[in-house]
């Protein structure tokens, strides 16, 4: 397109002059894209030089006219109402943001609460629910040593026969403390599960006594239950196995456990299989089965299974899927309200062969004699010790804190160190250190009523030779003196 | 020299101004003066010379003038990646293109990245992506992707 006449006017909105027959678009940009037939009105175009214009093409014959007209004044007009309106809207829309905004920090303050609320919930009902635990074990201590203390009393031909009560009784004592102190063990447990405190310590292990051992403490439950149990052992059991075993005993009594806990009627079997270095245990029972409402809470902690009448500590499970996992296995539930359930897992124990493991610590210990000095302020504690060591041919020196420990070192050549952390006077760290400083070489198992991982690095840092937890099992003491006084 | 007219469209205080004042001039206000009716603006990209309208968003008082349209040869699509609705609205608008000038070029700027309460997911871009249109992040205050935006639609008016 090109120019065929202007007016000159033009130049006033900031447009360059046109000469006829330069071509339009090179000098007026908004002609850019038009030709001769379009028709169109522009309103409120800025002009080259900020003036507001309005701008329209009219095609006639061959040529198109191009009218401009000035529209400031319009223009501020529409422009202070346009500002406004927008403004406006811009206001309502962050307003609409911010109460949305508003809206969902609440919600999530609700759902939170809400939260709050049922942890709270869960926190008592376990409390009440672990006093209860506790309670059960504890009354049947005091009400058996009682038993056991009256029989005591008795005289001459009273006593006849009370051997084997007594007996009876103290079985049932010691069962009931063996409960209490797993109560005890899981609830620290649960401790550790948020502070990854749990480590394995796998030792070689003899699958058949494993099983046995299992099944030893689980059969008088379910006798008392009077349902059915039976327990499948693999067709290798002779296999010495590298296992932490009270860790995976501990798995299997929570879950052997709870099946009989939860079946009534009919039978628990428990299925165990071992290749390649991983056992498998199936657990199957008859019980009244997990709903799927409580399937999915299952592996929380603290939740207990609603209107079963059944109280747990609510631990159990969430700590042996830890354990199962920490073992290189998985834990798998299958089960329906009312048709049983099947709990299937699987742990890394490594295949050591066929060794005998019990007789040759026995043999080995036996034929020498071993001088231990026993530091332990507790005198039940020392007393106990002394007698069971005795029956390994162990003598025994025994004092009350960690100065008399260090005098003793002195004066006598000890085989074995066996100190206790807490005592007056002089504490088991100090004389350790004191030990130190004086040269003495003797191995020292220092022991504890605290399981804390922090307690063990200190005295692995002390140089101690390794570290036992109360209630310490004197054959614990004696493979860990074997080990020790064998290097 | 080939001349190519662009408008720039959107809703209202998307920032088509601000991304043409950025490209044109390297300018950059915080202060928000709406544009009444259209602004024309050239600048030079090699061998073509770019007239970029600048014209008004729509807003509650008024849709786009269709008229500014006449004659482009492509469109920047410019939405709020903070006010969801504005790039909702990007359907609307590029149907009010379409019956106009037809399927012209066109690429999609969803302005002010720089700032925090953005709220466009990747399903959505992925959505304006499936379209053909291309999608820039674009951030006037910044300069973010401003540069790539305009000879991205440059590059597709010539094609
Ligand atoms: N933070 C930030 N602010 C921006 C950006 N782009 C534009 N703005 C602001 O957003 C507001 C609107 O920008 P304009 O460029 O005027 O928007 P517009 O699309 O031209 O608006 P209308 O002309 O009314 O349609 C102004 O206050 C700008 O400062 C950006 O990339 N980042
Ligand atoms: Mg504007």
């Amino acid at each position: 397109m090109r120019v065929c006449e202007s007016s000159s006017n033009i130049k006033d909105y900031g447009f360059p002059e046109l000469q006829p027959g330069q071509v339009i678009d090179d000098a007026i940009d908004f002609m850019i894209g038009m030709d001769v037939n379009t028709k169109l009105d522009l309103p409120f175009v800025a002009s080259p030089n900020g003036m507001s214009i309005s701008v329209s093409l009219v095609p006639c014959g061959d040529n198109l006219t191009v009218l401009i007209s000035d529209v400031s004044d319009t223009t501020e007009q529409r422009r202070k109402l346009q500002q406004a309106a927008n403004e406006n809207e811009l206001l309502v829309e962050r307003q609409k943001k911010l109460m949305a905004e508003l809206e969902r920090a609440s919600r999530k303050l609700e759902q939170k609460n809400r939260q709050l609320e049922e942890a709270s919930r869960l926190q008592t009902s376990f409390l009440s629910g672990v006093s209860h635990e506790f309670r059960t074990p504890l009354t049947s201590i005091i009400g058996y040593t009682n038993l056991v203390l009256n029989n005591l009393q008795k005289t001459g031909d009273e006593q006849k026969g009370l051997a084997d009560c007594n007996n009876d009784y103290l079985s049932a004592v010691q069962r009931s403390s063996k409960h209490l102190m797993s109560l005890v063990e899981n609830l620290l447990d649960h401790g550790k599960l948020d502070s990854d405190e749990i480590v394995l310590k796998p030792k070689p292990n003899s699958l058949k006594q494993l099983i046995d051992d299992v099944e030893l403490v689980l059969r008088p439950l379910s006798e008392t239950k009077g349902i059915e149990f039976n327990v499948i052992p693999p067709y290798n059991e002779t296999a010495t196995v590298m296992v932490d075993d009270s860790r995976l005993r501990q798995c299997l009594i929570n879950l052997i456990g709870n099946a009989i806990k939860f079946t009534d009627q009919g039978s628990v079997t428990v299925d165990f299989n071992y290749a390649n270095d991983t056992l498998q245990v199936s657990i199957l029972d008859t019980g009244i089965g997990i709903s799927e409402e409580d399937m999915n809470k299952i592996r929380l902690p603290f939740y207990q299974a609603s209107g079963t009448g059944k109280i747990g500590t609510g631990l159990g499970l969430t700590i042996t899927e830890r354990i199962i996992n920490m073992m290189g296995g998985a834990l798998d539930i299958f089960s329906e309200l009312g048709e049983g359930t099947l709990v299937k897992f699987n742990v890394h124990a490594s295949d050591l062969g066929s060794l005998d493991l019990d007789s040759a610590t026995r043999e080995l210990i036996k034929t020498k004699s071993l001088d231990i000095l026993l530091a332990e302020d507790d005198p039940f504690i020392a007393d106990l010790m002394i007698l069971m060591l005795k029956d390994w041919n162990i003598d025994v020196t025994h004092v009350v804190n960690g100065a008399l420990a260090v005098e003793a070192v002195q004066s006598h050549n000890f085989d074995l160190i066996i100190m206790d952390i807490h005592m007056p006077v002089m504490s088991g760290y100090e004389a350790v250190l004191e030990l130190n400083r004086i040269g003495s070489t003797i191995p020292v198992i220092v022991m504890s009523a605290s399981a804390v991982e922090a307690d063990q690095k200190r005295a692995a840092e002390l140089g101690c030779s390794a570290y036992l937890t109360k209630p310490v099992d004197v054959q614990e003491i004696i493979e860990t003196a074997d080990i020790l006084l064998s290097q | 020299m080939i001349k190519k007219k662009v408008c720039m469209v959107g809703e209202f205080s998307v920032g088509k101004t601000s991304l043409t004042q950025k490209f044109v001039n390297n300018v950059f206000s915080e202060t928000y003066l709406t544009t009444i009716g259209v602004k024309i603006d050239t600048v030079q990209i090699e061998d073509t010379k770019l007239v970029i309208w600048d014209i008004a968003g729509r807003d509650s008082l008024s849709p786009i003038n269709a008229s500014y349209l006449v004659g482009a040869a492509g469109v920047v699509l410019v939405a709020d990646g903070t006010r969801l609705q504005t790039v909702e609205s990007i359907s609307e608008i590029w149907s009010t293109v379409r019956e106009k000038i037809g399927e012209v070029p066109c690429v999609v700027a969803l302005n002010k990245a720089d700032l925090e309460d953005w709220c466009v997911d990747n399903t959505t871009i992925e959505s304006l992506r499936d379209r053909g249109w291309d999608v820039f992040e674009t951030s006037a205050k910044d300069g973010v992707m401003v540069e790539s935006l305009f000879h991205k639609i440059v590059e597709k008016t010539k094609e």
